[in-house]
């Protein structure tokens, strides 16, 4: 496995940088809109001055301008509202469309692990949650530091003991609000975890509900979820008692109103301050606290997105499956499958999972691999498609190193039919059809036919067109396997890769998939992953993993002679299929 | 459920503010008139800082134009004194707050969900839509209550204080004080009215919104397939199309939704002109002091801004809304109800009879006439193919829902008449799927029996055949699960939940397909667990491995939601019925081996 360069995690803005242009024009907008919005009430000042001059005169060119400027202030502010919300869509397009891609350039392996339940909720969820931000915050933002800079000027111009006075007011607030915010800083973590904590023991209660009313004495299960409740209710109340002092003091503190309207009266009634500044320095000043409290409750959002940013980014920084270029890529001679020792560790300084694998599988013979739960045989079978790269050795696939193959060549070799069956939102015949889109419908139902899924498929309302999953047909999980394993047959690809399925749903489909499996594998190279060793008897070649390593190869009856892993699975196997509840009597 | 869903669900129909008022005090329980108090007291503060603003009329009276500081002063006073009270009474009504009754409140709430959770039908939950559902709204919906005074606030500072300085401006100039009193008030009115096209944008988005994950979930999940397959590229275009609608729909959702805000906002603004207008007009006239104009634009102009974030923050009136709603439909669910007198079974013999039911989702019924005997100590099989009905019937011995017809008698009294907590007690369950708590392991064993000591929990591990792979753990007993997750496999979970059952000791045990998701190794030691578990009990269980109950005291063989056939496996052979027919099947499955694949001629059996 290469090594993962861990870039460290971009910031708010420059995971905006695809739309950066357009979030600046927005910015820039909303800023202006607000100027306009000082420029308003400066006007309106100017018309109460001339009113206060010439009583009986309409004060037309300061009305007109506030009318001028209100309506600027209100067209720019929706401009600049509009320039960021889309935006904003526009940035979920971009990332949701790299990520999909990203995604198709992984090692199978990466999306294995990590989930794709995880992974489609980057893709929507953590996404989504940049929307407010980019949204509706950037002109916020833009707000909050052109008012303050703005009015403080406009003030300095009209009066500067008052600009001053009201510089103080709002540091005193400032200084306040963050102090309750620094406190908040190490509470925000305690709060978060017993939040999150709380989540999970309801996700937990609801879940195991069935479970926990067979052991609900009244008492015991009830608790663990009261537990996370209380948890969360004294860390709440704790911040409460640490923070809401500052904070509630800060939200009075921080209005100038009371100091302007004192002193500016003071000084008006001494004539050392005109009226109408006076009314400008009230009309400007007052709205200066308000301007400013956005930018409080803007750092916690920002603290927020952060976290969905952080996650969107490790899977873009995740690194690519190595292809080897066009130029020196090879194809495959035959259908024969060769390990050559090979190492395997998911991680750079993990254990080894595989050591040392060597065998080879003949072109058109049956292989088995088996052995106890954990022992790496479906790691093995994983590795012939490239889930994840070995660490040492190499495997070739009809005498060419998958690496050294295009992934369009290499899955044109290989066929699976995994355990977990993955059926797409659309018609059975085009799941049976995914990937061939020439194939015929002939093609199509002979390839069900052969996979013991036709009868069933007729029975439907639709046929061949009804479409599967959530308003469609509900299907067992032996008809999904049947169907996927009709996606193999049309397929026909020469190399079979088998993950055999632990739990039939009931013994009717049991044997239809048993017969299905029959087809697919009819002159194929096939690998096999076998868990119930009657299936196995007369494979070409059986392979017993324990522990990470081969420890013994050869056909059933050599294997069952060497009283070694194999045999006793076997015996396992015998006693297991012989067992039977003997009931309370026994 | 995500949170632009709620609202769109809440803005569909608006709950009228008395509803929401009368649904917020009954959220409240003992806490209702302190809430009450609360934010009435909002509403005071909210009314003085009207009349504190409207004390500028008169001080600019007395400053503008000829100033005049004595006539100046006492206004000040006055004006500082209210603006004090403001602040004082405000102080005591946030109190609700940041004393932490609402923090206890909601916590209590919480609580009470989390009893209610237990005694509602089980049915209720085993929908897993429902059940993700219900989780979020235990999580989250009684956290949007804590917003409650925050919002309250905002409304009062929006509503209360344009209402209160309007009232004063009357006293100054009835002609303004109405134009003042008939505008901002009714901003409000106005939005509420128009919110439903808010809602509607909202829906269009929640739609689109979910596409684009169902999308998204599916690309994830197929992506193995897909590149199986060679075909990423084309199933990717189709995401990205999905992803590209939906940025089309969020700019018109967009569109749609802002209307109201847009509406409300030229109303607000012209709102403002028409004050200073109509204002000018009586100055020139020379009926108004020019110095009330300048008091009113003082006051107006800072109208918007409570009035914005109003709208700003009107969702969450919404989730509020709805979120009291829906605490108010959970609560309502009504318990099963418990038969009088109370009785203890005497005996563990369990009879179903005439027993019919159906899901209350279903139309039709899932079981019919069930009529069945399970004698003491006996082993009773339920057999049949899946969506048959097999679960409902041990669900329903469990009580997770009420049969519509017949009875289930347990010791000949119904389930009904014996207390909750004592049937839990009668009843063991192993299920296919184990549920283990992030606890530690001993936890997760005590769990059946609180009281039971260590060496209990030891001995009851030790029969499940668990001991040895957990002395083997890192901190043995004390390993919490969620720390080795994946490290225990399927048996050994298996294991882990049939001492759990063991060490509950309960006379009856339901086995639900326990080995169905095991591999052979683990299923060796799990069989060998079971058969310690079911040692002198009254046994019912769920196979599909027909061999592994061919040794029951009786069959049941339950196709369609009715028993079809019954009585021992013999005799079910020899009656060449439907458990035969599944038998022969089973039988020809398990002689399958690889080899066959290459001679076709032995398919002959599946015809």
């Amino acid at each position: 496995m290469r090594k993962v360069d861990r870039v460290d995690t971009p910031g708010v803005w420059s995971i905006m940088r695809p739309v950066q242009g357009q979030i600046r024009f927005a910015m820039v907008l909303a800023g202006l809109a607000t100027a306009a919005t000082l420029g308003t009430l400066c006007a309106l000042a100017w018309a109460v001055h001339e009113l206060l001059q010439q009583p009986g005169q309409w004060p037309l060119p300061p009305l007109l301008l506030a009318v001028v400027l209100t309506v600027l202030a209100y067209v720019l502010r929706l401009a600049g509202f509009k320039q960021s919300h889309y935006a904003a869509f526009r940035l979920e397009t971009r990332l949701r469309t790299d990520l999909a891609e990203h995604l198709a350039r992984l090692p199978l392996g990466y999306l294995h692990q990590t989930g794709s339940g995880a992974l489609a909720k980057v893709m929507m969820d953590d996404v989504k949650a940049l929307h407010i931000f980019v949204a509706d915050s950037t002109p916020l933002y833009a707000r909050a530091y052109v008012a303050p800079v703005l009015t403080f000027a406009l003030l300095w111009v009209l009066d500067w003991r008052l600009a001053l006075t009201t510089a103080v007011v709002l540091a005193v607030g400032i200084g306040l609000a963050s102090l309750a915010m620094r406190t908040n800083a190490d509470m925000t973590q305690r709060y978060h975890l017993a939040s999150e904590n709380v989540s999970k023991a309801v996700v937990e209660y609801v879940q195991a509900m069935p479970v926990v009313r067979t052991f609900d004495t009244g008492t015991s299960t009830f608790r663990r979820y009261q537990d996370a409740l209380n948890a969360f209710v004294d860390v709440t109340l704790h911040w409460y008692r640490i923070a809401g002092l500052s904070s509630r003091l800060a939200q009075i503190l921080v209005s100038p109103l009371p100091v302007l309207v004192w002193l500016g009266a003071w000084l008006v009634s001494r004539d050392a301050m005109t009226a109408t500044t006076w009314l400008t320095v009230l009309l400007v000043g007052t709205g200066l606290a308000e301007s400013l409290l956005p930018l409080m409750s803007l750092k916690h959002l920002v603290a927020k997105t952060q976290m969905s940013i952080h996650r969107i980014h490790e899977v873009l920084a995740e690194p690519d499956l190595p292809i080897p270029n066009m130029a020196q890529a090879r194809v495959p001679g035959d259908a024969s499958v060769r390990f050559e020792h090979v190492d395997f560790r998911y991680s750079e300084d993990g254990t080894l999972v595989l050591q040392d694998i060597s065998f080879e599988v003949p072109q058109g013979s049956v292989t088995a691999l088996v052995g106890p739960s954990g022992a790496g045989k479906t790691t093995v079978a994983r590795l012939i498609p490239r889930f994840w790269d070995v660490s040492a050795g190499s495997i070739q696939v009809g005498g060419v190193d998958v690496r050294e193959m295009l992934p369009e060549i290499l899955m044109q070799q290989v066929a699976f039919v995994f355990q977990d069956t993955f059926l797409f939102a659309d018609t059975i015949a085009n799941n049976i059809r995914l990937g061939l889109t020439g194939a015929t419908m002939d093609q199509v139902v002979d390839a069900a036919r052969a996979a013991q899924v036709h009868d069933f498929i007729m029975t439907l309302p639709l046929g061949y067109d009804t479409p599967v999953g959530e308003r469609g047909v509900f299907l067992s999980g032996g008809q999904r396997q049947r169907i996927t394993i009709a996606r193999a047959i049309l397929q026909d690809r020469p190399i079979l890769v088998l993950d055999e399925a632990t739990a039939f749903a009931d013994p009717e489909n049991e044997a239809a998939l048993v017969a299905a499996l029959s087809h697919l594998m009819r002159g194929k190279t096939v690998l096999m992953v076998a868990h119930r060793l009657s299936t196995i008897r007369d494979a070409d070649q059986i392979l017993v993993f324990d522990k990470g390593t081969l420890q013994e190869q050869g056909r059933h009856e050599q294997l069952v002679a060497q009283n070694g892993v194999y045999a006793r699975l076997w015996r396992n196997y015998e006693q297991a299929q012989d067992w039977a509840l003997a009931g309370g009597r026994a | 459920m995500s949170a632009p869903q709620h609202i769109a669900q809440a803005a569909s129909h608006i709950t009228p503010l008395r509803e929401t008022w009368r649904l917020l005090m009954q959220a409240a329980r003992s806490r209702a008139p302190q809430l009450r108090a609360s934010l009435i007291g909002l509403c005071v503060a909210a009314a003085v800082q009207g009349l504190a603003l409207a004390c500028l009329m008169p001080l600019f009276q007395a400053l503008i134009p000829n100033p005049e500081w004595s006539a100046a002063f006492p206004w000040l006073l006055t004006m500082m004194g209210l603006m004090l009270a403001t602040a004082v009474i405000r102080w005591w009504a946030q109190g609700f707050d940041y004393r932490g009754d609402m923090v206890r409140n909601t916590h209590e709430l919480r609580s009470e969900l989390g009893e209610q959770l237990r005694r509602i039908p089980l049915e209720m939950l085993q929908d897993k839509r429902a059940g993700g559902v219900n989780a979020t709204l235990l999580g989250n919906v009684d956290e949007t209550l804590s917003y409650t005074l925050t919002v309250a606030n905002m409304m009062a500072t929006a509503l209360v204080t344009p209402i209160a300085v309007a009232l004063a401006a009357l006293w100054f100039d009835w002609r303004l004080g109405l134009l003042l009193l008939l505008v901002f008030p009714l901003l409000i009115p106005l939005y509420r009215w128009r919110r439903p096209a808010y809602g509607r944008g909202m829906r269009m988005l929640v739609e689109a919104n979910e596409r684009a994950s169902a999308d998204i979930l599916e690309y994830t999940q197929g992506l193995p397939v897909l590149r199986a397959a060679c075909c990423v590229g084309e199933r990717a275009e189709r995401l990205q199309a999905s992803v590209k609608h939906l940025e089309v729909i969020q700019t018109i959702g967009e569109k749609k939704g802002a209307k109201p805000n847009l509406i409300l906002a030229t109303v607000m603004e012209l709102a403002i002109l028409s004050v200073v207008f109509v204002g000018t007009l009586f100055v020139v006239q020379g009926t108004l002091d020019v110095a009330i104009l300048a008091a009113l634009l003082v006051i107006v102009v800072r109208f918007g801004e409570p009035l914005a974030t109003f709208v700003l923050y009107a969702k969450i009136i919404d989730l509020i809304e709805s979120a009291l709603g829906k605490i108010n439909a959970m609560l309502r669910i009504k318990p099963l109800q418990q038969q009088v007198p109370i009785q203890t079974p005497q005996s563990y013999e369990v009879r179903f009879e005439d027993v019919g039911f159906s899901y209350a989702r279903a139309g039709e019924a899932t079981l019919s006439e069930l009529n069945a005997q399970l004698p003491v100590h006996s082993l009773t099989a339920l057999v049949g193919p899946s969506g048959s009905g097999k679960t409902t019937v041990t669900r329903l011995l469990m009580r997770h829902a009420d049969p519509q017809t017949g009875r289930i008698t347990i010791g000949g009294v119904d389930v009904r008449a014996i207390a909750p907590e004592q049937l839990n007690a009668l009843i063991s369950v192993v299920f296919q799927d184990v549920y283990l708590f992030d606890d530690t392991i001993l936890a997760n064993i005590r769990m059946a029996r609180p009281d039971a000591s260590n060496e209990e929990v030891e001995r009851a591990a030790r029969a499940a055949h668990c001991h040895d792979f957990i002395s083997r753990l890192p901190a043995g007993y004390a390993t919490r699960v969620g720390d080795i997750g994946g490290r225990l496999s399927g048996g050994e979970r298996q294991r882990i939940s049939i001492a759990r059952a063991i060490l509950k000791n309960a006379p009856i045990v339901i086995l639900d397909e326990p080995t169905a998701a095991l591999d052979t190794e683990s299923e060796v030691a799990v069989q060998a667990a079971i058969d310690a578990l079911v040692r002198d009990r009254t046994v019912i269980v769920i196979a599909h491995r027909l061999s592994t109950i061919a040794a029951a005291d009786q069959i049941l063989v339950i196709d369609g939601g009715r028993m079809v056939e019954s009585g021992q496996h013999a005799e079910l052979l020899a009656s060449n019925g439907r458990y035969a027919c599944m038998w022969q099947a089973q039988q020809s499955a398990k002689n399958w081996h690889a080899g066959m694949a290459r001679c076709p001629d032995e398919e002959a059996f599946v015809s």
